[in-house]
C-alpha cells in the first residue's frame, strides 16, 4: 500500500488551517501573528533542507556519509546538551561527547546488526532515522541529568561539604545527588513506555503505519526503538555524570565554580 | 612532641581577594586555641584551609606533620570533626544523621551500638527520644550538639568549632565545656563568647587575613 501524495494546492490549504488558531489568538487579545510565521517558516525552510538532505543520504547509501550525518548529529548534540545544562562547553565537550557517542553506538549497532539485520548495516533508510530519534531522547535525558545534577550540587554544597568532613569520598559524598539526578532524566522514558499506546499513539508507529507498514511490523520497531532509547539514556547520563566529576572538581573535592555558565547561574 | 597543626606562612585568595596573608602558627595535641578578630579577619578561612576546601595560594598546612595534599586530605577531614553554626546532619531523623558517617567506606564496620548512642547522648545531656526526631525541627543548639556527638562517636581528636557556643544555652554550653575539658582533645574554634576565651590556652587575634597577636595563658 502506497501512502497518499499531499499535492501543492492541498499543502496550500493545510497552512490555511493555521488561519482558524491565528484568528483566536488575535480575537482574545494575543498579538502573536510574529512568533507564530516565524514558527511556520522555520518548520517549513528546515524540515524542506532534511528532506533534501535525506533524499541524498538515501540515494548515495555511502556508510562513510551516514558516518558523518551521525558525527554531525552527536556534535550537535554535544553543544545543546551542555548549554542547556548550563555548564561550560570547553570544559565538558568531551567527556558529554564521549558519553552520548558510546551509548547511540552501541545501542544503534545492537540494533542494526543484531535485531533489524538489514542487508548492510549502514543501511541510511534504516540508520539515519533510528540514530536521530535515539539520540534526540538521550539529548533530553542528558540535560536533565547534569541540569539537576549541578543544581542539586550547588544549592546543597553545606551539606556534599559536610559529607567529605564525615570521612566521604568525593564519590560517596555526591551519591545522593547523582542517584536523583539519573532517576530525573530516565524517569520520562520508563513513564511514556507504562502508558505507550494507551495516552497516545506514538509517533515513530503512527508514521510507518501511515507508510503502508503492518501494525504488528509498526508495534515491533516501536518497541525496539523504546528499549534502545531507554538503554541509550540511561547509559550517557551515567556516563557521563560520572565523566564530569573528574571535570567538576579540583583535587581536594571542591566544587569548581568556573565550570557553571555564568548567566545561567538560578 | 611535633604539632598537631602547622600553618607556615600560608596565603589564601579566594576571586583574587586575599583570605590570609603569611599565617604561621602551631597547635599541638591537646591545647584549646580560639581565632579572635571582627568578621572578615579571616577565622573561618584557616578553619577552611585546614580541610582543604581552599587552595593555597603558598605556603604549608602541615597536620601531624604531614602537608596538606589531594592525597591527605582525606584521612585529615576524617581525624577531624567541623562544627559549624548550624551544622547540617544530612539525614531525615537525628538516629540516621548519627549514623550518616557509618555507612562511608572509612568508617565501615565501626557503627556503634544503641547504647554507646544513648551514653553519648546523655553526656550532652540530650533526651534519647531525640534519636527518632526529625532532624529539621531540633534546634541550633541541638544540632550542634548532635554534631558533636557525631565527632565523640567517630572518636575524633580535633575539634574546628565554627561559633558553636552562639546557640547554645548557659546549661548546654557548660556540657560542651566539660566535653571539651578532655585533654586528649583538640580544639582550634571561632569564639566571640567571653567565657570560652577565657577557658582556651592559646588566643589569636586576626586581622585583614593577618595574624596580629598570638596570646597564651595557662589556666586550663
Amino acid at each position: 500500500m502506497e501512502t497518499l501524495d499531499i499535492k501543492l494546492p492541498q499543502m496550500a490549504l493545510l497552512y490555511g488551517l493555521c488561519l482558524l488558531p491565528w484568528l483566536l489568538l488575535w480575537l482574545i487579545g494575543l498579538r502573536l501573528s510574529r512568533d507564530i510565521g516565524v514558527g511556520i517558516l522555520r518548520m517549513s525552510i528546515q524540515l524542506a533542507l532534511v528532506g533534501i538532505y535525506l533524499k541524498t543520504l538515501f540515494d548515495l547509501n555511502n556508510p562513510w556519509l551516514n558516518g558523518l550525518w551521525i558525527l554531525v548529529m552527536l556534535i550537535v548534540a554535544d553543544f545543546s546538551i551542555l548549554r542547556r545544562a548550563g555548564l561550560k562547553v570547553r570544559y565538558f565537550v568531551l567527556a558529554t561527547f564521549i558519553a552520548i557517542a558510546s551509548s547511540i553506538l552501541l545501542s544503534t549497532a545492537y540494533l542494526m546488526i543484531l535485531v533489524i539485520q538489514p542487508a548492510h548495516f549502514y543501511d541510511a533508510r534504516y540508520i539515519v532515522p533510528l540514530a536521530g530519534m535515539i539520540l534526540g531522547n538521550c539529548l533530553q535525558a542528558n540535560v536533565i541529568a547534569l541540569e539537576r545534577f549541578y543544581s542539586a550540587l550547588r544549592k546543597n554544597e553545606n551539606e556534599y561539604t559536610t559529607f567529605l568532613m564525615l570521612g566521604a569520598t568525593r564519590w560517596e559524598a555526591v551519591r545522593p545527588y547523582f542517584r536523583e539526578a539519573v532517576k530525573a532524566a530516565i524517569n520520562p522514558t520508563i513513564a511514556s513506555m507504562a502508558t505507550m499506546g494507551l495516552v497516545s499513539l506514538p509517533g515513530m508507529m503512527t508514521g510507518q503505519i501511515l507508510g503502508g507498514s503492518e501494525p504488528w511490523l509498526a508495534v515491533k520497531y516501536q518497541i525496539a526503538i523504546m528499549i534502545c532509547i531507554f538503554t541509550s539514556s540511561t547509559l550517557a547520563s551515567i556516563i557521563n555524570l560520572k565523566l564530569s566529576l573528574k571535570i567538576a572538581f579540583n583535587a581536594f573535592d571542591v566544587f569548581r565554580d568556573e565550570v557553571i555558565e555564568k548567566k545561567n547561574i538560578r | 612532641m611535633p604539632p598537631i597543626i602547622r600553618f607556615n606562612q600560608v596565603s589564601v585568595t579566594a576571586h583574587e581577594k586575599t583570605l590570609l596573608a603569611n599565617i604561621s602558627f602551631r597547635l599541638f595535641a591537646g591545647e584549646k586555641a580560639v581565632l579572635c578578630g571582627k568578621s572578615g579577619s579571616g577565622k573561618s578561612s584557616v578553619l577552611r584551609t585546614l580541610l582543604g576546601l581552599h587552595p593555597l595560594k603558598s605556603g604549608t598546612v602541615y597536620f601531624q606533620e604531614n602537608p596538606l595534599t589531594p592525597e591527605s586530605v582525606q584521612s585529615i577531614r576524617s581525624c577531624t570533626a567541623y562544627i559549624g553554626q548550624e551544622p547540617i546532619l544530612g539525614a531525615e531523623n537525628v538516629r540516621e544523621a548519627l549514623l550518616l558517617p557509618f555507612q562511608f567506606k572509612i568508617h565501615r564496620g565501626h557503627q556503634p551500638t544503641e547504647a554507646q548512642l544513648i551514653e553519648v547522648l546523655q553526656r550532652l545531656q540530650l533526651p534519647e527520644n531525640i534519636l527518632d526526631q526529625d532532624s529539621n525541627r531540633i534546634s541550633g543548639g541541638e544540632k550542634q550538639r548532635i554534631a558533636l556527638a557525631r565527632g565523640m562517636l567517630l572518636g575524633k581528636k580535633l575539634y574546628l568549632l565554627d561559633e558553636v557556643t552562639s546557640a547554645l544555652d548557659a546549661d548546654s554550653k557548660q556540657v560542651v565545656f566539660d566535653v571539651f575539658s578532655d585533654p586528649q582533645l583538640t580544639v582550634l574554634s571561632v569564639a566571640h563568647d567571653p567565657e570560652w576565651l577565657e577557658r582556651c590556652d592559646i588566643i589569636f587575634e586576626l586581622e585583614a587575613g593577618r595574624l596580629t597577636e598570638v596570646r597564651r595563658h595557662g589556666n586550663t
